[in-house]
């Protein structure tokens, strides 16, 4: 069963005003982006119908989550950290030679949809810094040539 | 001092639970449920465990003031969103035992008599989040989690609840209002959470950190736990050192450790003909340390004297190649990026702040800037909503006094003498 069908089970066994309805609206758009890739508009119903909210309710939500995505993303989401200790130790070069060597600028999508470069708030990973994080696989201390040989098994495999 | 919290970690290979008991692992919930909840909570205070998440509020006496007699249900909030730059412990105990984070929960939520605990994971931390649901799972097949747990006649349902991202959500109230699936902005101080929380119920939020040191006060009492501490410290602590240092790390070490241990003799000092500039000792919403401030034990009071805070435990480490001005300007970025927008000294002071900053750092800078900043300082943070803007300008704030003559210079000749003037970065 699907994340997303075992939150449609568990929801169609509570009572419609029940609190834990609307406590599901981060699991549910979290269940729908995992099948879909991004919360498209229709995601945003879909999880509107779901946790009786308001589209508008779960838009100003979806919004507000850095890791919820309203736009497409690549296959691929990398995060690379942006914060104090990270950039102390080479962090500002890296996401400046990440977009010259995908060829996209942060937030965009590479061409053949594999990959999605995104700034991110310090990832907990200070005693790996520069760190980043692909696909909840933590990366770090990382330089030009570890980049290098990342980019090209991302855009690579699929 | 031997590894208390770390002892059992391994985020290669986290033990399961036949393992985890195999080390003496959930031994403390008969030793719980032998106690009475109260004796627990005593016990607790006594050992003067101080809250890890940043605060450094007694534990047992949160504990107690939230009062026997609250209103059911109580919830228990397990706070694992961690997010403060140059703090990784949570993240630690998280990927290296999650087994232990449930114990600790359990024994917790028994001593509050809590029917039902959230472990709030930030979402970044998903890999872990999902191992940690996983060990869940284990533990409410065995029966540790779940109805009369253990014969005890204790009745306890958790829930992992992984979120997805925000700095703020790691604000108690915030929080609260993240797991109600709300916006996450802080709530109003009054009522307090702990007792009009999560769903209008009692609500006790603890740091992951805080938790997972009660299981072993209970087993081997509050007297043991003090003595583990040294120079006026109690118990154990997670320190972490990062930045410019030779081996940044995790550090398991006796509350009252100094930052010229942790640094220098734990973390490799500074590289190769550096000399130290100053540190943030704990997180990124603290103020600057000078060298001076090197043998001052990182607790909490001692820090506090010092004129900063121990907050996380977290120190950022910043040498003579690092320019401070570049430093406040990322830390301003973050912050303003992170406010929750709900109130307008935040959401507008924290970018202008940072606007300022960056002409500086690039050279730009006019002589009267300092002056804006610091009048800007005064005013955003008395007046904002939460404790999120005071934290946001506390290491801003710091800098102009720590290292004035680095921005005056950076005013006075027009770039940043660092040679970095276009950058605005580090």
């Amino acid at each position: 069963m699907s994340k997303l069908q075992e939150l449609e089970k568990h929801l169609a066994q509570l009572p419609p005003a029940h609190p834990e309805r609307r406590a599901a609206v981060v699991p549910a758009m979290q269940a729908l982006q995992t099948e879909r890739g991004y919360l498209d508009d229709a995601a945003v119903e879909e999880v509107a119908r779901l946790t009786g909210l308001s589209a508008t309710e779960v838009e100003e939500l979806a919004t507000f989550y850095s890791l919820i995505y309203r736009r497409p993303v690549g296959r691929h989401v990398l995060l690379v950290c942006d914060s104090l200790c990270c950039a102390m130790n080479g962090g500002k070069q890296l996401l400046t030679r990440v977009e010259q060597m995908s060829g996209v600028s942060l937030g965009e999508v590479t061409a053949d949809g594999a990959l999605s470069v995104l700034p991110s708030i310090c990832l907990g990973l200070c005693d790996r810094a520069p760190a980043a994080l692909v696909d909840g696989e933590a990366l770090g201390p990382l330089d030009e040539f570890a980049l290098a040989a990342l980019l090209q098994r991302l855009q690579g495999e699929d | 001092m031997e590894a208390v919290l770390t002892q059992h970690l391994d985020p290669a290979a986290p033990l399961g639970l036949e393992a985890y008991r195999g080390v003496g692992g959930y031994r403390s919930l008969a030793a719980a449920f032998d106690l009475k909840p109260e004796a627990i909570i005593k016990t607790v205070e006594a050992a003067n465990l101080r809250g890890r998440g940043g605060a450094g509020f007694s534990c047992g006496v949160k504990w107690r003031l939230r009062g026997v007699d609250a209103a059911k249900p109580r919830y228990l909030v397990c706070n694992l969103d961690e997010s403060e730059p140059g703090t990784f412990k949570d993240r630690h105990l998280l990927y290296g035992g999650p087994h232990q984070i449930i114990e600790a929960v359990i024994v917790a939520a028994y001593a509050l008599q809590s029917e039902r605990a959230f472990i709030f994971v930030r979402g970044e931390y998903a890999t872990g989040g999902n191992g940690l649901k996983r060990a869940l799972k284990e533990a409410e097949a065995a029966g540790l989690v779940g109805a009369n747990i253990g014969g005890s006649g204790f009745d306890l349902q958790i829930d992992v609840h992984l979120s997805a991202g925000r700095y703020i959500c790691g604000e108690g109230s915030a929080q609260i209002n993240a797991l109600e699936g709300r916006r996450p902005n802080p709530r109003h101080k009054i009522p307090r959470t702990s007792i009009k929380g999560l769903w209008g119920q009692p609500t006790t939020t603890n740091n992951v950190e805080t938790l997972v040191n009660v299981p072993h006060i209970l087993l081997n009492g509050a007297d043991w736990f003090r003595d583990l501490g040294i120079n006026g410290g109690c118990g154990s602590k997670l320190y972490g050192v990062s930045g410019k240092v030779q081996h940044p790390g995790l550090f398991e070490l006796p509350t009252g450790t100094t930052a010229r241990e942790l640094i220098f003799d734990h973390a490799g000092g500074l590289a190769e003909g550096r000399s130290l500039l100053g540190f943030l000792p704990g997180g990124a919403s603290t103020a600057f340390l000078l060298p001076e401030h090197l043998d001052v034990p990182m607790d909490f009071d001692p820090v506090a004297k010092a004129g900063s805070r121990l907050g996380t435990g977290g120190i950022i480490v910043l040498d003579d190649t690092t320019c401070p001005v570049a430093v406040a300007l990322n830390l301003m970025r973050f912050f303003a990026r992170e406010s929750c927008g709900f109130c307008t000294p935040c959401r507008d002071g924290l970018p202008y702040l940072a606007q300022i900053l960056a002409a500086i750092a690039a050279g730009e800078g006019q002589v009267e800037d300092l002056a804006l900043l610091e009048d800007l300082c005064e005013k955003i943070a008395p007046q904002s909503f939460c404790a999120f803007a005071p934290g946001a300008v506390m290491p801003l704030t710091s800098s102009l006094q720590c290292f004035r003559e680095h921005y005056a210079q950076h005013i006075a000749t027009g770039r940043c003498p660092f040679g970095k003037a276009n950058e605005g970065g580090l």
